[in-house]
């Protein structure tokens, strides 16, 4: 089953062209230390997800490319087609030749409804040419212009247009010191209309992935090409296939479609958070072996503490005692930084991979108190390496992990708010002060049920 | 003269009618296994037992695993058969270890024969199917409930967020669904445009997929070969069986008369297609059926009256809820009516039909239209929205009452789609 990419403004496209890239890569790469015919059915099975066959000529992205700004479209494109291996395809971007000021307002009020059938029209033609349709996936910045306010009336479209698809929302957090003066105001916006539009939120941030480049990559000179390549690698050990069952050899039909229902059935938490380990660079790569127990070791203390990567773990921090009770929680110091999950997804890729042991996940007292193990924690697995590492975990996550950071979103877009300091920028272009409001109330909402994990 | 032949082809009659019998049910056992049974030799009940789990669990539809321990199928089977309505006190004191009790297995076996015919209703379920098919109504679906659900014990308190994630949950596998059902209409229809004029049959003009695959892989064609070949068998067997059946029950007659009086001594339901000697035992049964309905009359009477004595003293505002009770329900009524009447008001098919794709404009052959199928659905489906609005509404309006009653909560619907 086929996923079409909606990739928009300028953060969108960039993030897009490295996750096809790194997909396409590794669905490529010799080193997959498995045997030929099963190579062939992972690569047959990404193709079919991401990519289109022409006639003669190489493999087609499943994409629409939306922007404002026609130089980031264009560099995307050459940059696919100089590949020689995969491309975008000819007639599948839209751009228009002015910016929007990173105008939350302007992108959902006027960019949105002037150019929605050129554009829905582009993803119509899209998803006409899959044999099914799993879903949407769409990459987007919460605090540009273009990207947040057009990224949200276009979700809001597919929801109207195709209510039965599945949307995921792929986010950029902006860095805690932000370029823009009103991105706090424009995440808020984005984060509460994706939420009621859209079916997850998998949020990636900005600092985590800069740390990432600094302290595990060792890159001294951090650039967006940089940042988006590690968060490419992210994206392709969650979406690349796996066995749909135990001992069994098919791959998954409907990877979208199970992470969904596995993760955020229900409507009130929807942000989902990833991470990756081992996360190194090439050269170090060669020098390394990993077992299973360790990496899964790490990977349930970056969990549990909300660690953003492998390096700097805090390892004090302690599930809750079983049969404590909920005062017993919070009470306890270490405990505040206890990270309660909702449920959680792992994805284990390599060698020897029936021998990993999950028990450390399947522990009641990672979870919150109304959903056991059997029903929160869900695996996958392939015996097929991912993008050269022999032994790769990825951990999708429905948990705290989001808590502070949008709190502390909401916290300065309100102090903003109370001074209307900027507010006529949006209430020109028909963002009223209580559209304003009802952000607030229903991101308040978010925070008050999470924190009661 | 004559009348030794005559008893000699009687003798050799009755093996044969078993034979086929036999050959025409899964798990037969052999002739011989069905006359010790009659002399209620222990040897004979293991076979008898299987037999029966077989037929029960594929009449049911129950995936009951081959695998269960005998004991674990013996159970099944008493269960199953009693809830069938099975009499006789005999087989529920039957050991479970395929012990003893061939004599009552036997008279079991025949109880399902004349009820239906098993034969032809066990072939059709499991017969072999070349086209795709396309199920047209739900009766299959909704007569057969499946497993019952774990009971959970609520003795706690629930949490909401619970039954949310599980709603959640149920929603989203049921997008999956229909995602996965139209990858399989679509690739259904590439298959069918492509394979257009391979087909011998010419009202038909194009491959299903089973078809398909015979084509591209004789090791599988070689399997349905099998398959069609034993299916044949059985449907021989089957017919066979209905030209010889009459020796079955006359000798079914003397295993009945072999066995020693039960406290209630139930009479064999009579067949449907009663032959003559049968047809007299329709009076006891009419009796007893009228007696019945004379009782349960009397009961329903005396109860109406009580109840009318109950609510007799209420005010008068009861009498105005049940007058608009009244009207909701005739109101409903014709609501049902009309759309009866709007589906056609003929009887839908039930069997699945296969699909098949024609030419847009071309003479279509026997059989159901699309077009209509999906116009029928389509008013079913305004009619269950309908339904689900006012549900909702009701809903809504309980909750916002319940929410009113209690002071200092504050009550936030959430925002409507």
């Amino acid at each position: 089953m086929s996923i079409v990419t909606v990739q928009l403004g300028q953060c969108g496209n960039q993030i897009g062209f490295e996750v096809f890239d790194a997909l396409f890569s590794d669905s490529h790469c010799p080193q997959g230390l498995c045997s030929k015919r099963e190579n062939e059915a992972y690569q047959a099975s990404c193709k079919e997800r991401f990519f289109s066959e022409e006639e003669h000529g190489v493999p087609i992205a499943r994409a629409v490319l939306v922007d404002m700004e026609p130089k980031v479209i264009n560099q995307t494109l050459s940059k696919a087609a100089q590949s020689g291996r995969w491309k975008y395809g000819q007639h599948s971007c839209f751009c228009q030749k002015q910016g929007s000021g990173n105008n939350w307002a302007y992108g959902y009020s006027v960019h949105g409804p002037r150019h929605e059938e050129s554009i829905m029209n582009l993803i119509q033609k899209e998803v006409e040419k899959c044999d099914s349709l799993s879903g949407f996936f769409i990459i987007m910045s919460m605090a540009g212009g273009t990207g947040s306010g057009l990224g949200a009336f276009i979700t809001r479209n597919l929801q109207d247009q195709y209510s039965n698809s599945l949307k995921m929302n792929h986010i950029i957090w902006p860095y805690g010191t932000g370029e823009v003066i009103v991105q706090n105001y424009n995440s808020i916006l984005t984060l509460s209309h994706l939420y009621r539009s859209s079916d997850a939120l998998l949020v990636h941030e900005n600092d985590a992935l800069h740390k990432i480049c600094a302290k595990l990559m060792n890159i001294k000179q951090i650039s967006f090409r940089d940042i988006n390549q590690v968060l490419a690698h992210q994206l392709g050990s969650v979406f690349q296939p796996t066995y749909s069952e135990e001992g069994s050899s098919h791959y998954r039909r409907n990877p979208l479609g199970d992470l969904l229902e596995n993760l955020v059935p229900h409507p009130e938490f929807k942000m989902l958070g990833v991470r990756n380990i081992p996360q190194m660079s090439e050269h170090s790569l060669a020098y390394s072996t990993f077992t299973w127990a360790g990496l899964l070791k790490h990977l349930r203390q970056m969990l549990i503490s909300n660690a953003k990567m492998e390096e700097g773990i805090d390892w004090q921090v302690r599930p809750p005692l079983s049969g404590a009770p909920t005062l017993g929680k919070m009470s306890a110091n270490k405990n505040l930084h206890f990270n309660t999950s909702l449920a959680n997804l792992v994805i284990l890729r390599g060698k020897e991979v029936h021998s990993a042991d999950l028990g450390g996940f399947k522990d009641p007292a990672l979870y919150t108190s109304w959903l056991e193990p059997d029903n929160a924690f869900n695996m996958w697995k392939t015996q097929r390496a991912f993008n050269k590492y022999e032994k790769s975990a990825a951990l999708v996550s429905n948990s705290q992990f989001l808590v502070k950071p949008l709190d502390m979103i909401v916290g300065k877009a309100w102090n903003m708010f109370a001074s209307k300091a900027y507010i006529h920028q949006y209430t020109k272009f028909g963002i009223e002060e209580e559209d304003f409001l009802d952000s607030f109330t229903l991101l308040e909402q978010v925070v008050a049920s999470y924190r009661n994990l | 003269m004559g009348r030794r032949r005559h008893l000699a082809d009687a003798a050799g009659a009755l093996p044969e009618a078993i034979a086929a019998l036999s050959r025409s049910l899964p798990a037969g056992p052999s002739p011989e296994i069905f006359r010790r049974a009659k002399f209620d030799r222990p040897e004979a009940a293991p076979a008898l037992w299987r037999l029966l789990f077989r037929v029960l669990s594929l009449l049911r539809a129950d995936r009951a695993s081959a695998s269960r321990a005998p004991e674990a199928q013996a159970r099944w089977v008493k269960a199953a058969l009693r809830a069938q309505g099975y009499p006789r006190l005999g087989l529920a004191r039957l050991p479970e270890d395929g012990s003893q009790g061939s004599r009552e297995l036997l008279l079991a076996l025949a109880w399902l024969l004349a009820r239906e015919p098993l034969p032809e209703r066990l072939l059709a379920q499991t017969r072999v199917r070349l086209g795709d098919e396309m199920p047209v109504c739900e009766c299959g679906a909704l007569a057969s409930p499946g497993q019952p659900a774990p009971r959970v014990d609520t003795a706690g308190p629930v949490d909401v967020r619970r039954l949310q994630w599980l709603m959640g949950k149920l929603r989203f596998r049921w997008r999956n669904l229909m995602a996965s059902q139209q990858e399989q209409c679509a690739l259904l229809g590439k298959i069918h445009a492509y394979t257009r004029g391979c087909h011998g049959d010419r009202s038909l003009g194009h491959l299903s997929v089973a078809e398909t695959e015979l084509l591209r892989d004789p090791e599988g064609g070689r399997q349905l070969l099998q398959r069609l070949e034993s299916e044949n068998a059985r449907l021989e067997a089957a017919l066979e069986w209905r030209r010889r059946e009459l020796v079955f029950w006359q000798w079914m007659d003397t295993v009945l008369g072999a066995c020693p009086p039960e406290a209630s001594q139930p009479t064999f339901p009579p067949r449907l297609r009663g032959r003559g000697r049968r047809a007299g035992a329709w009076g006891p049964v009419a009796w007893e059926l009228q007696a019945l309905q004379e009782e349960l009359q009397a009961a329903v009477g005396a109860r109406r009256a009580a109840w009318a004595a109950r609510v007799g003293g209420q005010g008068p505002e009861w009498s105005a809820a049940r007058q608009a009770a009244q009207e909701a329900v005739g109101r409903e009524l014709a609501a049902l009516r009309q759309a009866w009447a709007r589906g056609g008001g003929r009887a839908q098919p039930h069997r699945p039909h296969r699909l098949v794709r024609t030419e847009a404009g071309g003479p279509g052959g026997p059989g159901l239209r699309a077009a209509e199928v999906i116009g029928v659905l389509r008013s079913r489906e305004a009619c269950l929205e309908e339904m689900l609005c006012q549900l909702q509404e009701q809903c809504r309006q309980q909750l916002a009452r319940l929410a009113g009653a209690l002071p200092g909560l504050i009550w936030i619907p959430p925002p409507r789609r």
